[in-house]
């Protein structure tokens, strides 16, 4: 009850914020200030999971805030009110202690971490990755599309089990269906990272780590990788597009017609180390129904794709 | 052992001229080293200093000069990591979107990646390591004996070791810059990236050594603090009556004491996976790689707490001086650093909330990180009621402790935004995280550039200039705004970290902010190089007495500035918290003792030196695989250690007649009182017969 007030408070606050923002922030740009705030794309949610990030955000700086300004306005005032040069105020050279001020100024915080704490646990509870209580909510009903993700130096795979297809360098997913990724590392720490769609989680090499979303809009999302893997890092871009579920359908019959087929030999010809930076993409048919399980094996007995030394002088 | 790529012969192990590089840049800061060597080894022979460098710094077992040394070495550090920084800001505003020029045969930008990506790992290396801890370091030995009314530190010797040590980590970093390459993998050294199949060359070792030899004279010197101030107060000096930056020194330190071998044992074996082949964070054949993130962490989140509480002791000692005005809640300031210090060792997981723990695991460490803002946001709200009812001065150390507090706000918010699991996940590994620690380090700039500006005359008796240090805190402080807001604003555009090229091209606009701000900060640099050298030369009419403010309220201000090697003549008597204060009011301040009485002092000697320089060749050998050099160097420490340990001959007496004439000198040499012109500076009353 109280946590749903405390929820609609924030979403207002959120209106307001999102609307103030961008406008301060114009004189930073010669940008117009509708072009400038689509570009905070963290501001702007295209499915549930990062609708929460932001409402959370929004709730923690609000109830942050209303403690964090009211002390910097009072300790400015205090400065300039008890200076030296204004002769007239009080001067109290020995008070150093209180009691009543003591018991507030431990209380104020504690209370404000007792509130965020809570907010914390029903957050990380309501983000968790491998929650799949999240997918029934968001789209209930809907059987999950199922996609295995398996980074390279520096390229990005989306392979999609159920269809036998692949995609390099981009990803395709159909609007209010919920999906299931499975992700692992031929390498390298990376962090898969959707800012509209989803937040980060790291991408590890031998181990399988998961995230689920549901994407609200059709349209192009950027995806990064966020965590630093070497030298080709910069260019690991890859665009998401969400399409209605008969555009997916679509795409992925077109998909299977790709004359490139991908196992585990193939594969280890894709993960030769290779920066993208011309943005390709590649398409795969006939994908091997387990190479996601063989790369991390293979990851786990021991193979690497290892870096050449720089030549000389590239220091 | 491992077998490396490229040549290696049992000689010189992996050396070959190849590992010169043959970059402009590159040739150009060696060009500037090099002029500037030339020109400090020209005057130290031609102006015969070689004796006075060796008798008065080399050899010193001195708190004071010790301290000056580990500043300075932090200051050097301070400016080279400052010139990554605007090498970074540089790449990243000319590298932005796909059609930004390239120059110097990177795409975009001037610099390739690999270059990149060293400097960054650098920049946060030295920044962490090799500036902020040296200067806390040498800050807390310059002061906690003095405040504590002790003649020197508990062990002399070993602080002499440490500082060595600290000065071969920086050398090796240094070094690195003009032999072979440097770690790309950030300063956290992430696995697997930092293992042989994905850094092949020197770079890591280079990071790994600089931080294992640093690291060592680091946990030494916690050892000595912590000793000192448990067992050399002043008679009358409790616990009760400890002054508040010697309390935060003494958390500090515990945080150092018990932290650092955390990092030694990842290091160490992390160090085992490149030269033994062995497997502890691979990615396969058993290794774990989340294990290193764990260990990384557990000493790297007290880390950051052991850097910033010193800066809090500082504000603490600062703001009441220029508020004349007791600490506002003492016994709470007391508890709150504790804390803050026995909580920052259960938090370390909010490092890797996104590395997929169960949410139980990441709710436990959410709500432990929010913990450690309870006590932190009690030390402001008692910062802000020691100036109620004060007398509030704005001199430079007063601004610079004002400006930490609100930069202490802003960093707090952020971090308890990102204690949060649920809005970690959307920015973690953003700028975003990048402008929060920037924010939270600038508590620990604003606490040092003070504490600087406050406790410089005491060291050297003279001033540093007020205009030229006023200017300096406000171009630095236009700088910070305009370089970290932008950044946070980033943050939220979904801008990623450790980027050398940047894909959206929106993004144009604050990274041509944040380069402006670069820009400010450099005049603030220039300004800070103004002051320093305006104050040195017009000294003669900055001079001051042991009290420099007028309104100091601690022992240290009780002895004359600069402070005689021996620091106090006669032991003193601690009657009150605020002692000079207490002293004051009882009409003592400029009393004089009616006697004196001989005094024992340590001896210098070039023991710390010559192990240092052991060290030194040691973690050369151990970067290049010279086997016979790091043989030979760790059994000359091993035989110099057992050398000194029969000398037997480690101090000396100073005659009460001697420490009369002094400090009859010394209180002559009073502002107005005309004194006899010395020149000021740690150590000049040191008198000639008594060197090693
Ligand atoms: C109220 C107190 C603080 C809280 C709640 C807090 C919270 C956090 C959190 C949750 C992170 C992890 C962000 C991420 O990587 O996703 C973080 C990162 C960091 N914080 Fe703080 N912090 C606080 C104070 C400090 C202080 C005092 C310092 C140092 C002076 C500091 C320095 C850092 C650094 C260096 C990092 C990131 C290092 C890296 O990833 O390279 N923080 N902080
Ligand atoms: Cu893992
Ligand atoms: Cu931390």
């Amino acid at each position: 009850m109280q946590a749903r007030r405390y929820d609609t408070i924030a979403r207002r606050v959120g209106y307001l914020a999102r609307s103030l923002v961008p406008l301060s922030l114009l004189f930073l740009s010669g940008c117009s200030a509708h072009g400038l705030s689509r570009q905070f794309l963290l501001f702007r949610p295209a499915g549930p999971l990062s609708a929460a990030d932001l409402r959370f955000t929004i709730l923690d700086v609000a109830v942050m805030l209303g403690i964090i300004i009211p002390t910097a306005v009072m300790t400015t005032y205090f400065l300039l009110r008890y200076r030296k040069t204004r002769a007239s105020a009080a001067y109290d050279p020995h008070w150093s202690h209180s009691n009543l001020i003591e018991i507030v100024v431990w209380t104020i915080p504690v209370l404000t971490v007792a509130l965020l704490g809570y907010e914390s646990y029903k957050g990380t509870y309501a983000v968790n990755p491998y929650d799949p209580r999240m997918i029934k909510t968001a789209a209930p009903g809907r059987a999950p599309l199922a996609v295995d993700v398996i980074t390279t130096d520096w390229q990005w795979l989306f392979i999609y089990p159920q269809q036998h297809i692949a995609i390099a360098n981009k990803l395709v997913i159909p609007r209010g269906t919920p999906v299931v990724f499975r992700m692992t590392s031929a390498t390298v720490v990376n962090d898969f990272f959707i800012p509209n769609l989803s937040g980060m989680i790291d991408v590890m090499p031998g181990m399988r780590t998961k995230q689920v979303l549901v994407a609200d809009k059709t349209g192009q999302y950027k995806g990064y990788s966020a965590n630093f893997s070497g030298s080709g890092f910069s260019w690991m871009g890859f665009r998401t597009h969400v399409v209605s579920r008969s555009g997916f359908t679509r795409w992925a019959q077109a998909m299977e017609k790709s004359p490139r087929h991908l196992d585990y030999a193939q594969f280890n010809v894709f993960a030769k180390p290779t920066t993208n930076t011309d943005g390709k993409t590649y398409a795969f048919s006939q994908v091997h129904a387990r190479l996601f399980d063989q790369v991390i094996k293979g990851v786990l007995a021991g193979k690497v794709y290892t870096t050449r030394l720089p030549p000389p002088g590239a220091a | 052992m491992v077998n490396v790529q490229g040549p290696w012969s049992p000689l010189i192990g992996r050396l070959s001229l190849g590992a010169i590089p043959d970059n402009p840049i590159i040739a150009g800061a060696f060009l500037f080293s090099a002029v500037l060597g030339v020109v400090i080894l020209g005057y130290l022979t031609f102006g015969h200093k070689w004796g006075y460098l060796w008798r008065e710094w080399l050899t010193t077992v001195d708190h004071k000069k010790i301290g000056v040394m580990y500043i300075l070495i932090g200051l050097v550090m301070l400016f080279r990591g400052f010139i990554d920084a605007v090498m970074m800001r540089t790449q990243q505003v000319l590298a932005d979107g796909p059609h930004s020029p390239g120059f110097l045969g990177a795409a975009h930008g001037y610099l390739l990646p690999y270059h990149f990506d060293q400097i960054y790992s650098a920049h946060g290396t030295i920044m962490i390591l090799f500036a902020a801890t040296p200067i806390l370091v040498g800050l807390m030995n310059i002061i906690v004996p003095l405040q504590i009314g002790a003649r020197d530190m508990a062990f002399p010797y070993l602080n002499a070791l440490g500082l060595w040590l600290t000065a071969v980590g920086a050398a090796l970093i240094m070094l690195s810059l003009f032999l072979g390459d440097f770690s790309h993998a950030g300063w956290v050294g992430l696995t697997p990236l930092t293992e042989m199949a994905y850094s092949p060359g020197v770079g890591v070792d280079y990071w790994i050594w600089a931080i294992q030899i640093a690291s060592v004279g680091t946990t030494l010197g916690a050892a000595n603090l912590i000793a000192t101030i448990i067992k050399m107060r002043a008679p009358g000096m409790t616990w009760s009556r400890l002054p508040i930056f010697t309390w935060t020194s003494l958390s500090t330190n515990i945080i150092a004491l018990t932290s650092f071998p955390v990092l030694g044992v990842a290091l160490g074996l992390l160090g085992a996976d490149r030269y033994f082949g062995t497997h502890f964070f691979t990615a396969g054949l058993g290794g774990n790689l989340m294990l290193y993130a764990d260990l990384f962490w557990i000493w790297g989140h007290p880390e950051v707490y052991f850097v910033i509480l010193p800066a809090f002791g500082m504000m603490s000692e600062i703001i009441p001086t220029f508020a004349e005005k007791p600490l506002f809640g003492y016994a709470t300031m007391v508890a709150a650093s504790f804390a803050i210090a026995g909580v920052s060792w259960s938090v370390w997981l909010h490092h890797f909330f996104t590395m997929g723990a169960g949410p139980s695991v990441n709710t436990f460490f959410s709500i432990a990180t929010m913990i450690v803002g309870i006590p932190t946001g009690v030390k402001v709200f008692n910062w802000a009621f020691t100036v109620y009812h004060g007398r509030s001065r704005f001199e430079t150390p007063m601004l610079w402790a004002v400006g930490a507090l609100f930069m202490l706000l802003l960093g707090g918010l952020t971090g308890m935004m990102l204690a949060m699991p649920p809005i970690n996940y959307s920015v973690h590994n953003s700028v975003f995280v990048v402008a929060h620690f920037h924010t939270m380090l600038m508590v620990v700039i604003y606490g040092i550039m003070g504490a600087v500006a406050y406790w410089f005359p005491k060291v050297f008796g003279f001033k540093l200039d007020e205009p030229l240090g006023k200017r300096f805190f406000w171009f630095f402080t236009a700088g910070t705004i305009m370089v970290f807001i932008p950044m946070y604003t980033s943050g939220f555009m979904g801008m990623t970290r450790r980027l050398d090229y940047i894909a959206n091209p929106a993004l144009l606009p604050f990274e041509i902010a944040e380069e402006i701000g670069i820009g400010l900060y450099v005049v603030s640099v220039y300004y800070f190089v103004r002051q320093l050298f305006v104050s040195v030369r017009d000294r003669a009419s900055h001079r001051v007495g042991a009290d420099a403010w007028g309104s100091a309220r601690t022992l240290e201000w009780l002895t004359p500035s600069p402070v005689p090697f021996y620091n106090y003549a006669v032991t003193p008597r601690v009657h009150a918290r605020d002692e000079l204060v207490w002293r004051r009011e009882q009409g003592l301040e400029a009393a004089t003792a009616a006697h004196y009485e001989d005094i024992l002092m340590p001896k210098n000697t070039p023991v710390p030196l010559v192990i240092g320089a052991f060290a030194m060749t040691l973690g050369f050998g151990l970067v290049w695989r010279i086997w016979w050099l790091t043989d030979a160097s760790f059994l000359g420490i091993i035989l110099t250690v057992i050398a000194r340990s029969f000398v037997r001959d480690t101090d000396y007496v100073v005659r009460a007649g001697e420490v009369r004439k002094i400090e009859q000198g010394l209180r002559g040499n009073t502002p107005g009182t005309g004194g006899d012109g010395t020149q000021g500076g740690v150590g000049v009353w040191r008198p000639q017969e008594s060197g090693s």
